[in-house]
């Protein structure tokens, strides 16, 4: 298993993304697949900065975990405060530039481009588990 | 991520180039608020260089979109690419700003 820990700010993101992405490779995803894997990770990334940490700076960790499969699961570790970003309702998706509202896009994004998403909640981490496959 | 803004007449063009991610999303949000300080009403967002954008990029269209609303002016993207389409396209994004396959069709429809 492959980790990497960073303080839990925006700076952290691209090397995050890097680390991410190679891993990615590794396992033989396309370049269009790797954009959707790293889209999915920003956005589960910055919602740690944003509300994890909203108080205090804190670390972040992502875990490429080991499978003898062709998917690629990561997760995202923090210990900001708990926060299940599942538990949001899906965005106002009104076709009408008036009425749509700004927000809750990260994590539509997230549901509508990984093959699985899960949170729990361990000790005092929150755990946000994706999964990818290699098609 | 770079922007090279240039005008037409009246017709603004902001060139976005590069990653429009929660890193870069502060410079483009800058140029676009020096950019309503004056007071043009026709806007084009030309997106061929763009790599790549995620929800922060596509909030700050929402917002640029809002804006032009409610000044009575225009606000058009041309040239999108695949990757880049589907992220309007899933977010609903590509049904509150029209989106056009070149550049002058875009400056034609903010005309």
């Amino acid at each position: 298993m492959l980790i990497k820990q960073m303080p839990a700010r925006v700076e952290s993101l691209h090397d995050l993304l890097t680390f991410i992405t190679a891993e990615a490779k590794k396992k033989g995803f396309s370049e269009d697949a790797r954009q959707r894997i790293e889209l999915v990770a920003e956005e589960a990334l910055v919602n740690v900065f944003v509300h994890g940490y909203a108080q205090d700076p804190g670390q972040v960790e992502v875990r490429c975990l080991d499978s003898d499969d062709t998917a690629l699961t990561i997760e995202v570790r923090d210990t900001g405060v708990s926060f299940n970003p599942l538990s949001l309702a899906d965005p106002d998706m009104q076709p009408d530039l008036a009425s749509r509202k700004i927000g809750g896009m990260g994590v539509f994004l997230i549901r509508k481009m990984t093959e699985g998403v899960d949170y729990r909640r361990e000790g005092d981490s929150n755990i946000l588990t994706m999964t990818f496959h290699n098609r | 991520m770079e922007i090279i803004v240039t005008n037409e007449s009246d017709i603004f063009v902001f060139a976005i180039q590069g990653r429009l991610d929660a890193v870069t999303v502060p410079q483009l949000e800058e140029r676009l608020n020096q950019w309503f300080e004056q007071s043009g009403t026709k806007l084009v967002f030309d997106l061929e260089g763009l790599d790549y954008i995620s929800s922060a990029g596509l909030r700050v269209f929402l917002t640029t979109a809002k804006k032009m609303k409610a000044r009575n002016g225009k606000l058009c993207m041309a040239r999108l690419r695949d990757n880049v389409k589907d992220v309007f396209t899933i977010s609903g994004f590509i049904a509150l700003i029209p989106a056009f396959d070149t550049l002058g069709a875009a400056q034609d429809a903010v005309q």
